[in-house]
């Protein structure tokens, strides 16, 4: 079971002074009607990145039907009470913009980026947008049946039929089990529905707008205070729903796609979320099971076995639960076998410390990659939301390697008994069950259902 | 308006490689690439996927770093890697902490030197290559359309029409003595590149890419086989099974002019036109207006890099209440416009300020969010590999932003002509959802 001996490489230079990693300057201001601000430079190249959040997404509305909110961000870019679709479209090519709109559990967003020479036409779309959309009858219309067809679609993709099972498995009847809506639910969507989640929740209470690029940060402030000012609104009240249960014990979701050449495998348990003190921790011993090329799944069911292409292990964060899963496409006759060594090694980072070479490694590779965000508006726009969504502490960004190289082996041994529980992993198996259903078995009671999710016997 | 300039400094060493060196000191972050002049249009015949296959292989290990000790190197030092093949180049790169700078070259270097790699490496990067193929491509609905249907309808010569990912029984018939053929052949100094790119300081950059790179020995040039296509005088059309996804789907792709020429330029603006995301006419007609398609996109595929025959191609998945006569009629309506029409003086307008910007994302622009500079990597490589020009990455935009109504006109008529054109029709095995109940 064990990987074959690993030769080491010979000559290799050493590694020359570290230079300082210094973020930006971050300027946060909240204008008066509650809107929350905060800018940062980066003069890469002479364009800006933006998102305006607003801190309500999916779950906030699951009780009115699932991906709600979703469904709501697409519809607000199709048309305001002063343009049409077609002239949003138009305005955001004149100026050499590109935005997006979607929601995601927590959140709903409107992204974009654009030349600075065009930052305030660009600001302008996006107050119109978040302000004055219109939500025009056949626009919407027109939506609903794309995201039929979207939803048709995506029931034809392992990868989603293996996140939509774990999901359900894992929350149950909290709204985070939802990931996606049916088609039933998106036949009975109403413009009025939407139009509802607009006007609670896209408010400037409820809002964090974040702007990385080319700029003076204190031109551009002024420049969205002007843009923003007139814009009212009041935070939405928020529903705590009830902790979901923790099931206990393996268990086996076997999703039935006939005729499926290889398996999606995707076993996952209840974690914890950003703002956990374990989080850094977790991240470490994520990265040393599956969460790196360099990783020891990786390096077992792919470098040495072949079992797979693309292995790998993650923390997802939502906002009021987080989970731990490790996923792997693998053929149809390895699927016990992979299974096995997931299991293995989950299981030897939770008996035995590791080694201080291969610590040191790890914690090498987390703060160096952690330091790429620097590098790209982007990358700097995505460790921002991070911090300000998660609240996190002002001085994540610049304490966050220290504490990386902090941690100890007896930590992360303590860590992965915490929350490697491998004795409780809920594991989907997405692939044709003539080939893959004993195999699976093997590993817990083992319920079938088919790709529309009905359960199947 | 305000155009953004690259500071490039390059060099040719003794043995032939060309090193290109863009300092930039924002992030303490270095971006190494090395790209060799070898793609899948010019793998050998009888041995589809070969030259992807091959890209594993050079992470099996090489003279003093064994396999598994180039990805733990570079991981432990705080970095990022990959590989990636395409039509005329395959690329080799990594994103570290400028720290580390000094070992990825002489990682790079080592590759370069001297492959050691074994059957068992081979056997198993084989198993990873099927499980990839299956992943991207045979297990998901639409996979590899049409990138993989389209070159067998669309092109003649087997350089251009042939599997690129490969037949299973061509990667398996891939033995060492090919592995090892196909290194000395290809992957010598004289037909590559090595980008430095971030926070180095160009004398330093050289130095150490002489250092480490300098005593490999130059081989032979490598021989090239003509990727041209005969003169395409008729409409082709081939028929593809969609075993997983229940809409029709269509491909429809005409061939590009030569590149870097006038027509070129004039059809990458035509492109956009056409293919711009929810403004371009496709999208607007087809899916937004006439509500025949579901999705309707696509264009030139990573137009600055390649080097040989190439389409613009539409992707269209459309409701199956619509025939594919039908779908492919209001298609035609579009093309029909604009070579009867062209487009406006405000939208081509609109078209060079959205080229300019999108540019420079391109030149920033990571890989999957984690390369930065990969952009700039990438067209630097190739204006290298393909005309030993670097600088162009600084003026190739003039050339689109001079682009006139008429030349996009006139580009419509000669180019988007059914005789230039191929389609593919990827037609679901199972009916959709709703008939089937």
């Amino acid at each position: 079971m064990a990987t074959r001996t690993v030769e080491v490489a010979t000559g290799v230079p050493g590694l020359s002074a570290e230079r300082a990693v210094t973020w930006p300057k971050r300027t946060k201001a909240r204008l008066s009607n509650g809107l929350e601000v905060i800018l940062a430079e980066a003069h890469s190249i002479p364009k800006f990145h933006g998102e305006l959040f607003f801190r309500s997404g999916n779950a906030a509305v699951a009780d009115r039907a699932p991906g709600l909110a979703e469904m709501t961000a697409t519809v607000v870019r199709t048309g305001t009470a002063k343009r049409a679709s077609r002239q949003i479209e138009e305005d955001l090519r004149r100026i050499g913009a590109d935005l997006s709109s979607g929601a995601g559990a927590d959140t709903s967003a409107i992204s974009f980026a654009g030349l600075s020479e065009f930052a305030e036409p660009l600001l302008g779309l996006v107050n119109e947008l978040a302000r004055e959309a219109a939500f025009p009858e056949p626009e919407f219309e027109r939506e609903r049946r794309q995201k039929l067809e979207e939803v048709k679609l995506e029931r034809t993709q392992p990868g989603f039929l293996a996140s939509e099972r774990l999901r359900k498995v894992l929350f149950g009847a909290h709204p985070y089990a939802q990931v996606s809506p049916s088609e039933a639910q998106v036949a009975a969507y109403k413009r009025e529905d939407l139009q509802k989640v607009y006007r609670d929740a896209y408010t400037p209470e409820n809002g964090l707008l974040l702007l990385v690029g080319d700029f003076d940060s204190q031109a551009m402030l002024q420049n969205v205070e002007k843009v923003f000012a007139a814009w009212t609104g009041k935070k939405p009240e928020t529903k705590t729903a009830p902790a979901p249960a923790h099931p206990r014990g393996r268990r086996v979701y076997l999703v039935h796609v006939p005729g499926a050449v290889q398996t999606q495998i995707l076993a996952g348990y209840h974690a914890i979320t950003r703002k956990n003190p374990d989080w850094v921790k977790l991240g470490l011993t994520n990265s040393l099971y599956g969460g790196a090329f360099n990783s020891r799944l990786v390096m077992n069911i792919r470098e040495d076995k072949g079992y797979t292409y693309s292995p790998r292990s993650g923390m997802h964060a939502l906002r009021q639960h987080g989970y731990f899963s490790v996923s792997a496409a693998v053929r149809n006759d390895v699927v016990a076998a992979s299974l096995t060594e997931i299991f293995y090694e989950m299981d030897k980072l939770r008996s035995l410390p590791v080694p201080e070479p291969e610590l040191a490694d790890a914690q090498n590779y987390l703060s160096g990659v952690f330091s790429m965000g620097l590098a790209t508006q982007d990358g700097l726009l995505s460790q921002l939301s991070t911090v300000a969504l998660n609240e996190l502490p002002d001085d994540y960004l610049e304490t966050y390697r220290a504490k990386v190289r902090a941690i100890t082996p007896e930590e992360l041994l303590a860590t992965a008994r915490k929350y490697l529980d491998s004795a409780n992993m809920q594991i989907v198996v997405v692939g044709d069950r003539a080939q893959i259903e004993s195999q699976a078995a093997l590993f817990g009671e083992l319920e079938v259902f088919d790709a529309q999710g009905k359960r199947i016997t | 308006m305000k155009r953004m300039q690259v500071g490039i400094e390059s060099t040719t060493l003794a043995n032939g490689l060309k090193v290109v060196i863009a300092s930039d000191t924002t992030a303490p972050v270095v971006t190494v690439g090395v790209y060799y002049k070898i793609g899948f249009r010019l793998e050998p015949q009888g041995r589809s996927g070969f030259a992807h296959l091959f890209e594993h292989m050079m992470f099996q290990g090489s003279a003093n770093a064994p396999k598994m000790q180039h990805i733990k190197l570079i991981n432990s030092s705080g970095g990022v890697l990959n590989g990636s093949t395409s039509y005329d180049v395959t690329n080799y790169y990594e994103a570290v902490p400028s720290n580390a700078l000094e070992r990825v070259l002489w990682l790079e270097a080592d590759r370069m030197r001297a492959l050691k790699v074994d059957d068992e490496n081979l056997k198993n990067q084989r198993d990873v290559v099927k499980e990839e193929v299956r992943v991207n491509v045979m297990n998901q609905p639409y996979g590899g359309f049409p990138w993989l249907d389209m070159p067998p309808v669309a092109f003649r010569n087997w350089a251009n029409a042939h599997n690129f990912y490969g037949d299973f029984a061509d990667l398996d018939a891939a033995d060492l003595k090919d592995v090892q053929a196909f290194f000395k052949t290809y992957y010598v100094p004289n037909n590559a590149v090595l980008l430095v790119l971030g926070d180095v300081k160009a004398e330093e950059g050289i130095a150490l890419a002489k250092k480490h790179f300098g005593d490999i020995p130059a081989g032979a040039p490598p021989p090239f086989a003509d990727p041209s296509e005969p003169e395409q005088t008729e409409e082709r059309c081939g028929n593809v099974e969609e075993k997983f996804g229940t809409l029709p789907a269509m491909a429809i792709g005409y061939v590009m002019p030569e590149r870097r020429t006038a027509d070129w330029c004039a059809m990458a603006l035509l492109d956009q036109a056409l293919h711009g995301g929810r403004a371009g006419r496709l999208h607007r007609e087809l899916v937004l207006e006439k509500q025949i398609a579901v999705e309707a996109d696509g264009g030139i595929d990573d137009i600055f890099g390649y080097n040989g025959p190439t389409q613009m191609t539409t992707r269209i998945l459309h409701k199956p209440e619509y025939s594919s006569e039908a779908t492919l009629a209001a298609f035609d309506a579009v093309i029909r416009e604009v070579q009867q029409n062209s487009i406006s003086a405000d939208e081509l307008e609109q078209l060079k300020v959205k080229w300019r910007s999108d540019y420079y994302a391109t030149l920033e622009g990571g890989r999957g969010g984690y390369m930065p500079k990969y952009g700039l990597m990438h067209l630097l490589a190739c204006f290298t590999l393909f005309d030993n020009e670097p600088q162009l990455v600084n003026t190739i935009l003039d050339g689109f932003l001079a682009v006139t109504r008429e030349e996009i006109h006139a580009a419509a008529k000669k180019y988007l002509r059914n005789e230039k054109r191929a389609i593919v029709f990827r037609t679901p095995v199972k009916a959709s959802a709703k008939e089937a109940a």
